[in-house]
């Protein structure tokens, strides 16, 4: 009986020492999934303040009587003149492999219906001190699978390039797409047991649209076999404006987690556009002041913390990597309103989609002459670079050309040689959408392009050639390809090969 | 309410003139309401406003707010008192009131600070932990 005493005088010593200091607030005003708080005196810029009942919120203005912060989730449940605590957390989402094939909102939490996420690893949204990252130079491609892409704008693993262009001018396909072609890759190393393959996993992040786009969007992952590389995060349109608000930044938290463990990830924010009017909303409930075109003075320091997480470390840090796709969608072409002028300048380089281009039946609709990639044939395979070196300055010469063509008849045989090649490249590039092209098949048909192979070949006919060109070179000639793209060069042997086979295939086409 | 910028400087300032030796004083502020009273500024209501709410902010940083199931003896209280002293190195004026929710304990507030002792806040913490 007396050891019962002694223990229960133990408990209530130790309750005595548990009593910790916490520091309340007092909810002032609720609004539009905003909190405005007194006292908060303690609270850290992005930390979690617990309002009770497993509800959350995030922090966000911090000034000298109150606290300003965004709800996550239901707000109607908080009430005036309530008390809040905070926590001494920052937001996290779930980070790791077990998010692949899965679909979550923007605080991680399935949207699935196929169970919790399996995952014991937790990455704050808000990199809380990113100091200098150890980056390295860009050298690796991403294979987007998309010839223009891959032959004039090359992407490099670590890059952030910016796909802009006004609305339905194939921005999300160009994301798509290369998501789809590292499902092909990462599938066909792991099934031939290459191991110095290095897969590139995936994360869309869908925001502020429409829930059918979203559905669509994932239906087409799924068909295509790519979810199991895939992790999508989404905050739609319906979604509240804090959701949309921090959904970037969650996908890139699920990013990070690859890049540090020595992995190479893939980021496509879609959209920036439709983050920065969630973020305008966000601040306009929390009072902030607006500047140019109503935005808050600090929304390019918003992208821009968001777009530096993506690099690629050393090889000491380990040799990871995050890539970034933002999306931008612009008014009429005009790249020179705020949100674009920022983004451009953030990202590595752009590729800008053009509406005539699209109308014209050139889809993808990449305008070659405005889009760059700073990093440039860096991120190329060499082979790629042998076939691709000077197709992007043809074609932009072909540009002018035709421009020029259109007003005088009379034009030399060289003139009309270099017009009737350029014609023929715009048509080698126009591709169908979810379909990829590997790089190696790629190189083979840029090679003839390149060598004079489609110059008897009549513009309206160079689709279906190019098509029968590409089913020979996989089927019957999957050796060739097979080592073009284990040497990833053309040595004068290849060369001869793939000669021979384009000269065959020729003779068979009519 | 919309509090403009010009209407929550001139309510500051009158703030810290409301201050003897960094301490709130309550002559200074009587002088300074009626002085704004009769002068009727323009937005006199947005700066009375955002004043009393400085003031009010103030007053709370230098009380304690005690709260217990039972009420405390005098001793008991005093203890508190001298504990609180040694915390924030500033007099600290406590209010001791009795809450029966707490159902047992103590809980003190200053400011935005909370000890909370009390066993209703214990058995929500052993909640949440299960
Ligand atoms: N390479 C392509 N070939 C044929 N059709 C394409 C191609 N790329 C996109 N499309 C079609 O063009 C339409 C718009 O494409 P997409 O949704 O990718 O554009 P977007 O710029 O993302 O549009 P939004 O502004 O609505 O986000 C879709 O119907 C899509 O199927
Ligand atoms: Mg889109």
């Amino acid at each position: 009986m007396a050891n019962i005493l002694q223990e229960i005088e133990q408990q209530i010593a130790g309750a005595k020492r548990g009593v910790a200091k916490q520091n309340v607030g007092t909810v002032r005003e609720i609004g539009d999934g905003v909190a405005k708080i007194e006292g908060l005196t303690d609270a850290m810029l992005n930390e979690m303040i617990d309002f009770g009942n497993d509800i959350y919120g995030i922090a966000l203005n911090l000034e000298e009587t109150e606290v300003g912060a965004i709800i996550l989730g239901e707000y109607t449940h908080i009430k005036e003149g309530q008390e809040c605590r905070t926590t001494g957390r920052l937001l996290s989402v779930p980070v790791g492999k077990g998010l692949l094939g899965r679909v979550v909102n923007a605080i991680g939490q399935p949207l699935d219906g196929k169970g919790p996420i399996q995952s014991d690893t937790f990455y704050p949204v808000e990199k809380i001190a990113p100091g200098i990252i150890k980056r390295r130079s860009v050298s690796q491609p991403v294979q987007t699978g998309i010839m223009a892409v891959d032959a004039m704008i090359p992407i490099g693993r670590g890059q952030r390039e910016l796909i802009i262009g006004d609305r339905s001018t194939g921005k999300t396909t160009i994301g798509i797409d290369t998501i789809i072609n590292q499902a092909r890759m990462n599938r066909a190393a792991e099934q031939a047991g290459d191991k110095s393959y290095r897969p590139l996993y995936c994360i869309y992040v869908a925001i502020g649209q429409k829930q059918s786009n979203i559905v669509r969007v994932i239906n087409v992952l799924e068909e295509q076999g790519a979810m199991p590389y895939t992790i999508v995060v989404a905050a739609s349109a319906a979604d509240t404006a804090t959701n949309q608000y921090l959904a970037p930044f969650a996908g890139a938290a699920m990013g990070e987690w690859f890049m540090d463990n020595g992995m190479d990830a893939l980021i496509i924010f879609d959209d920036l556009s439709k983050h920065a009017v969630a973020y305008r909303q966000v601040s306009l409930v929390l009072r902030r002041p607006s500047g140019r075109e109503a935005y808050p003075g600090d929304v390019f320091y918003l992208h821009s913390r968001l777009l530096e997480r993506s690099a690629r470390l050393s090889e000491k840090a380990g040799n990871g990597s995050l890539t970034a796709l933002p999306i931008i969608e612009t008014q009429l072409g005009d790249v020179s309103a705020y949100i674009p002028t920022n983004v451009i300048s953030i990202t590595d380089g752009q590729i800008y989609l053009e509406t005539d281009l699209f109308y014209q039946g050139i889809r993808p609709a990449i305008s070659v002459g405005l889009s760059v990639s700073r990093v440039g044939s860096a991120a190329q395979v060499k082979a790629m670079k042998q076939v691709a070196g000077r197709i992007k300055g043809e074609l932009a010469q072909f540009r002018e050309l035709a421009a020029f063509a259109q007003f005088g008849s009379d034009l030399d045989a060289k003139t009309q040689a270099q017009l009737e090649r350029g014609k023929r490249i715009v048509e080698v590039f126009k591709q169908p959408q979810y379909n990829p092209v590997p790089v190696e098949v790629q190189v083979g048909v840029l090679w003839a392009v390149q060598n004079g192979f489609f110059d008897d070949v009549s513009v309206d006919k160079l689709k279906d050639c190019q098509a029968r060109m590409t089913d020979y070179l996989t089927s019957r000639k999957s050796d060739l390809m097979a080592k073009i793209l284990k040497e990833k060069a053309l040595n004068d042997a290849l060369i001869a090969e793939l000669k021979a086979a384009v000269t065959e295939f020729k003779q068979t086409y009519r | 309410m919309k509090v403009s910028k010009e209407a929550r400087h001139v309510a500051r300032s009158l703030y810290r003139d409301s201050l003897t030796d960094g301490r709130l004083d309550e002559n200074k502020v009587r002088t300074i309401v009626s002085g704004l009273a009769a002068a009727k500024p323009r937005e006199l209501i947005p700066i009375l406003k955002t004043y009393e709410r400085l003031v009010r902010l103030e007053i709370e940083r230098n009380t304690a707010r005690v709260e217990s199931a039972a009420a405390l003896d005098g001793a008991m209280q005093q203890q508190i008192t001298a504990q609180l002293q040694q915390i924030y190195r500033r007099p600290i004026a406590a209010e001791f009131g009795v809450n029966p929710e707490l159902i047992g304990g103590v809980r003190v507030r200053v400011g935005s600070d909370v000890w909370d002792g009390s066993v209703a806040n214990r058995l929500r913490e052993l909640g949440a932990a299960l």
